[in-house]
């Protein structure tokens, strides 16, 4: 008894993962700045992938360990993926786009490990990556065409009296990019991460239901499968994610397509 | 208009020109696939024919066309409380959102993970 209620007030509630709580409370000038669970989550994001980078080129040998070739992969990977989707134009944005990718593929990734914290299931955090990115795309269209840039929102060849429309529309399209690319990161992580839970809320709520109890394994078949499954989604959505980051960074630099 | 034949060999002429672009399409299209990068998985499009490819592809067509509906709604929703024309430009707004994620949508399946200029 004592152990379903446990399992009734901790292990049901899907949504309790996705509570940020500060650890370290701060306020400045009325601005709640807190230490939150989320920030220490950020911090070893980064923490990992700069020990990756760092260990992973430290040694230059001919024949990489296994950490240098996992480094070299990351680079080549997105090296490739910016060459196609931008050309070797994009190449100078390769920085930015690497540090986006390598954050986003780590913050999925140690997600799915028990008891961590899912900074990418987040809208603040997705928004706030896909807001840098248009904001890079449009920084540097501007900088680089000036007025030119706005040749973006006007395809050549198309009648006058359609030309208004085509215009909105275009501006539509444009301004939807940020929202589609952080809602379809936030979405996902958040989507599979919770199915996860109730998947598995519905073993320990098996197990203490008397005779259903017999059936308890095929949740937890399903647990395992859609870990594997989430596996797939989360390095998958980081890949789009910087892929897309490319195409429209590809926009800036080639503008009037 | 007594240009008949002479139109006629237009046609054959931008057929064959049409033709012959399409084969050099075709030919640079297979190119980067063969030689492109070392690592197998960096084709164009992600996973090539597994089903994270293609769930991938479902989802950012999902998402792209329904990001286009929210983005109208929502600049015509705000146009009308700033403008005072309460349903009117919603609608108008809410018709070239959806016009938006359509053409979204499209600009995906004609070229689908976005292949540079080049």
């Amino acid at each position: 008894m004592g152990n379903a209620d446990v399992a009734a007030e901790q292990g049901i509630d899907p949504i309790h993962q996705f509570r940020v709580e500060p650890i370290i409370p701060i306020h400045i000038g009325g601005v709640d700045v807190s230490f939150t669970n989320s920030s220490l989550f950020m911090l070893i994001i980064v923490g990992l992938a700069s020990l990756l980078m760092v260990f992973g080129t430290s040694r230059n040998a001919l024949v990489p360990s296994r950490l240098q070739s996992a480094a070299e992969m990351g680079y080549e990977f997105v090296a490739s993926t910016i060459k196609t989707a931008a050309g070797t134009e994009g190449m100078r944005f390769f920085p930015f786009v690497f540090s986006v990718f390598i954050f986003v593929l780590f913050s999925n990734l140690l997600g799915l490990v028990p008891y961590a914290f899912t900074v990418t299931s987040q809208i603040v955090v997705t928004f706030a990556l896909a807001i840098l990115v248009i904001g890079t795309v449009i920084g540097y269209g501007v900088y680089r065409h000036g007025a030119h840039f706005l040749h973006l929102f006007v395809p050549s060849g198309v009648s006058p009296i359609l030309l208004p429309f085509i215009v909105l529309i275009e501006v539509i399209s444009f301004v939807s990019r940020p929202i589609s690319l952080s809602v379809r990161l936030f979405a996902n992580m958040l989507a599979g991460h919770i199915t996860l839970k109730v998947f598995g809320a519905f073993v320990a709520s098996l197990l203490g239901a008397g005779a259903f109890a017999v059936i308890a394994p095929l949740p937890l078949a399903m647990t395992v499968i859609l870990t594997g499954f989430e596996l797939l989604v989360a390095v998958l959505q980081a890949y789009v994610f910087a892929i897309l980051t490319c195409v429209y960074l590809n926009d800036a630099i080639h503008p009037g397509h | 208009m007594a240009n008949g034949p002479d139109e006629k060999d237009d046609d054959a002429a931008l057929r064959a020109r049409l033709e012959s672009l399409s084969s050099k399409l075709d030919a640079h299209q297979a190119a980067p696939g063969g030689s492109g990068g070392s690592n197998p998985g960096d084709g164009n499009q992600p996973g090539d024919g597994s089903l994270g490819g293609a769930m991938s592809l479902g989802l950012r067509v999902m998402t792209e066309f329904v990001a286009g509906i929210v983005t109208g709604a929502l600049i015509g929703w705000q146009l009308d409380i700033w403008c005072k024309t309460s349903p009117v430009l919603l609608i108008v707004f809410l018709t070239l959102g959806t016009a938006a994620g359509f053409w979204n949508v499209y600009r995906i399946a004609t070229k689908p993970t976005g292949r540079g200029p080049l």
